[in-house]
């Protein structure tokens, strides 16, 4: 969802989020909610600006990061591979393509039980619930990328001499670069969700922990620190991610 | 129908089209034949143009030369040999640019030569040269996204001039351009033809492009896709624009050709 | 009659199936872990909770309430879709709202939800409810934005009022779009179901696959993920054919829906 910014937009795009803020003010100023279930917007932010500056607090984000970063880069290294391969060649696509139809729809975090079992409650599990989930649209978009890279653009560079398996290198995976990072995109974001919620189910650390330990204890303040942090977080990884897109795709029209 | 075609041999031929066909499965049950047994013999150094309606294979003919697409029957041979693929003997330049979109105008140029293993500088020096030739000094670090279409296809001729192909293959070049920019490319075609008079083998369904350009006009018929009739364009060289159009022999080439056409056409719709 | 590799694409999927149990098979009887059952030991586990009486009425309100929760939430979001799609100030009112609210796991929600309402029908459906959104809002976006702005000039040279273009061309030329980003949203329907169930421990598939965990029933563990599974694959391929009947004169497009939770 991306618009180019201009300051009308900007006061425009604002003005939803400065809203929601006033009303969830205005709903505990005038008493309609109190301030146990629903602690007013100030009180959350500078709780918020206090934690992430804690040594213990910044553990917590660092472990999600890890668990997140591990998974996703897992997921863009198979998903490209395997989606360049399945467009590359018909045997790969016709194993590939029913596995797939198969697994994209399945619910991949009904499988966290038998993780937790195969692979233990450490990282493990939850990197590879990760890269589970974020796979499919890396793996999905990098295919369609690479199986409609227009047939000239190969026979051009054929014809100037590139040897077949280098076309794989010089051609597709450039050509197909547009669809691969919109996928990357999905798969990022995909892979904050994931992350958070394997850390609720189970976990001794990370942001979802966080929140977990404070809906034990009832503490609403402490469960929305971590909301926060984690839709921040999706913020700034998406606009770096959107940064290295305008890099890569700098020749590309609409890029 | 078709009379046998380019009997008279010369010692320099460069292309050799032998009885080839072509048939496409359109559907499971459906076979569509694109080419029927075409023969033609292309001379070195001659500028020779595959002239016919849309959907008479004249464009699959040039997938078939440049070995991108191979017959179902007969063979093409490139001096004396069997085409198996795409080779930089052979250099297309397609309707759509068909341009590196993720290189600048200097990269595209450059991919040929730093392909065929030439040094970095050389390639680049080369390429500089080339840019220039085809008009776009100046635009070196562009992308293509940045170019109008006859730019595109300017930086799309340099980039295949760039690797010194033998054959020029071009498929209906100027089709995805205005009058105006598609009569300048023609003019500014044949002047850096006349340099090397490299052997062009060039497509397109407009009669005035072909004989304006042409040596020779290969005019073709279509379902399935035949050859109706080669014509030998005897205009002098250097030829201007302005001169031609009012030359009579231009002007009754142009006709007698269009007049061919219509009266196929007019026996098609009959039948 | 079929042709052959027409059958052959309908029977890969199957295969795929078969071939993945087969895999699963294998790699127990190779790893031989005490919690790692075999696939033929977790089917057989399969009957024992649809025929257990309790655990079949938690999983049919799992799925009333996901019903409801998709439903409500594509009634909703198509039209703000639709609108954010051919208005500029509507997209740019509600673009970075939307922005900020999609890395939020809406199943971490749950646990806010409850806190004010209840661990009641309503907050799960909620919290669907604001899974399925998003997917749905953004194909509709998308799908709008993409109208032809000829079409909408016909339209208009024909008489139709703002209104009217909005239904009679803005809706039908995005449902190919809109009926991807449904067939994102079911399946996340699904996924947010299962996790805010597996969050909120109360009742549903979600809890029962936690608490044979905890109960070391290993192979209902695996037997609910078969089922769950199953009712991915199944809720996807129906959808599919509803989506290949509402949309036969669109081009054929490569879509297998991106589940994420």
């Amino acid at each position: 969802m991306t618009s180019r910014l201009s300051p009308i937009n900007v006061i425009l795009g604002l003005a939803p989020i400065a809203l929601l803020i006033a009303v969830w003010q205005g709903l505990v100023s005038f008493g309609v909610a109190p301030a146990t279930l629903l602690p007013p917007p100030g009180y959350v932010f500078g709780r918020l600006l206090q934690q992430l500056v804690t040594a213990t607090f910044q553990q917590e984000i660092a472990a999600t990061l890890v668990r997140l970063f591990a998974g996703f880069a897992i997921a863009v290294v198979l998903g490209v591979s395997i989606g360049i391969a399945a467009a590359a060649s018909p045997a790969i696509n016709a194993a590939v393509r029913p596995i797939v139809r198969v697994l994209a729809p399945l619910p991949k975090v009904a499988l966290y039980p038998a993780l937790l079992l195969l692979l233990g409650f450490g990282h493990g599990s939850k990197i590879t619930l990760v890269t589970a989930d974020a796979l499919f649209p890396i793996l999905l978009s990098t295919y369609y990328g690479a199986s409609t890279v227009e047939q000239k653009l190969i026979w051009s560079a054929m014809a100037a001499g590139t040897p077949r398996y280098e076309i794989l290198f010089k051609v597709v995976l450039p050509a197909a670069m547009p669809s691969i990072l919109t996928g990357c995109r999905i798969g990022l974001v995909i892979s904050c969700i994931v992350v958070f919620l394997a850390e609720m189910i189970t976990s001794t650390d990370g942001l979802g922990h966080v929140l977990v330990t404070a809906a034990r204890t009832f503490q609403a303040v402490d469960m929305f620190v971590p909301l926060i942090t984690i839709s921040l977080l999706g913020l700034i990884l998406n606009g770096l991610l959107g940064a290295v897109r305008s890099y890569l795709l700098r020749g590309f029209p609409e890029a | 129908m078709a009379e046998p075609v380019a009997t008279r041999k010369p010692a320099s031929s460069i292309i050799e089209i032998e009885h080839v066909s072509q048939i496409f499965q359109t559907s499971a049950r459906k076979d569509h034949q694109a080419l029927s047994d075409i023969s033609l013999t292309i001379e070195e150094g001659a500028f020779v143009s595959i002239l016919g309606p849309s959907g008479c294979g004249k464009s699959t003919l040039l997938y078939i030369v440049g070995g991108f697409v191979s017959p179902t029957g007969g063979a093409a041979k490139m001096k004396g040999k069997t085409i198996a693929g795409p080779g930089p003997d052979r250099g297309p330049v397609f309707q759509e640019f068909a341009l590196f979109p993720w290189k600048t105008v200097l990269g595209n140029v450059t991919y040929g030569p730093r392909q065929q293993g030439m040094s970095a500088s050389e390639a680049d020096a080369q390429s500089r040269a080339l840019i220039e030739m085809v008009g776009l000094k100046g635009y070196e670090s562009f992308y293509p996204k940045e170019l109008s279409g006859g730019m595109k296809q300017r930086v799309a001729l340099a980039r295949t001039l760039a690797y010194h192909p033998e054959v020029l293959l071009m498929d209906e070049p100027f089709g995805a351009l205005d009058a105006h920019t598609r009569t300048r490319l023609q003019n500014d075609l044949l002047n850096i033809w006349e340099r090397d008079r490299k052997t062009v083998l060039f497509v397109t369904h407009s009669v005035d492009e072909a004989v304006f350009l042409s040596d020779k006009v290969v005019m073709m018929s279509k379902s399935p896709g035949r050859i109706r009739q080669v014509i030998d364009i005897d205009l002098p060289r250097p030829r201007r624009r302005n001169e031609l159009l009012l030359d009579p022999r231009y002007q009754k080439y142009v006709v007698d050709i269009e007049r061919m056409f219509d009266e196929s056409d007019e026996v098609g719709s009959r039948s | 009659m079929m042709p052959p590799t027409t059958l052959a694409r309908r029977a890969a999927p199957v295969l795929a199936c078969i071939g993945l149990l087969a895999l699963w098979q294998v790699a127990a009887l190779a790893l031989k872990n005490d919690s790692f059952p075999t696939a033929i030991e977790a089917i057989r586990a399969i009957p024992s909770i649809l025929g257990d009486k309790e655990a079949l009425i938690n999983i049919i309100a799992s799925l009333r309430r996901m019903a409801i929760g998709f439903g409500v939430a594509v009634f909703v979001s198509i039209p703000l879709g639709l609108m954010m799609g051919r208005s500029r100030a509507v997209a740019a009112f509600f673009n970075p709202l939307l922005m900020v609210i999609y890395p939020v796991p809406k199943a971490a929600l749950m646990p806010i939800i409850m806190l004010w309402l209840g661990v009641g029908d309503i907050t799960k459906t909620l919290v669907i409810f604001l899974g399925v959104s998003l997917p749905v809002i953004y194909h509709s976006f998308e799908g709008a934005k993409a109208v032809e702005e000829k079409m909408l000039w016909s339209g208009a040279a024909m008489g139709l009022s703002a209104a009217q273009r909005m239904v009679w061309i803005v809706l039908p030329a995005s449902l190919p779009e809109i009926l991807t980003g449904c067939r994102t949203g079911l399946v996340l329907a699904l996924i947010t179901m299962i996790t805010s169930e597996m969050i909120a421990r109360q009742s549903g598939a979600g809890n029962i696959l936690f608490n044979a965990l905890d109960m070391g029933q290993y192979d209902t563990v695996f037997a609910m993920i078969i089922i769950v599974g199953a009712m991915g694959i199944g809720l996807d391929a129906l959808f599919e054919r509803v989506r290949a009947k509402l949309v036969r004169w669109s081009e054929p497009q490569f879509d297998i829906p991106l589940s994420f939770s």
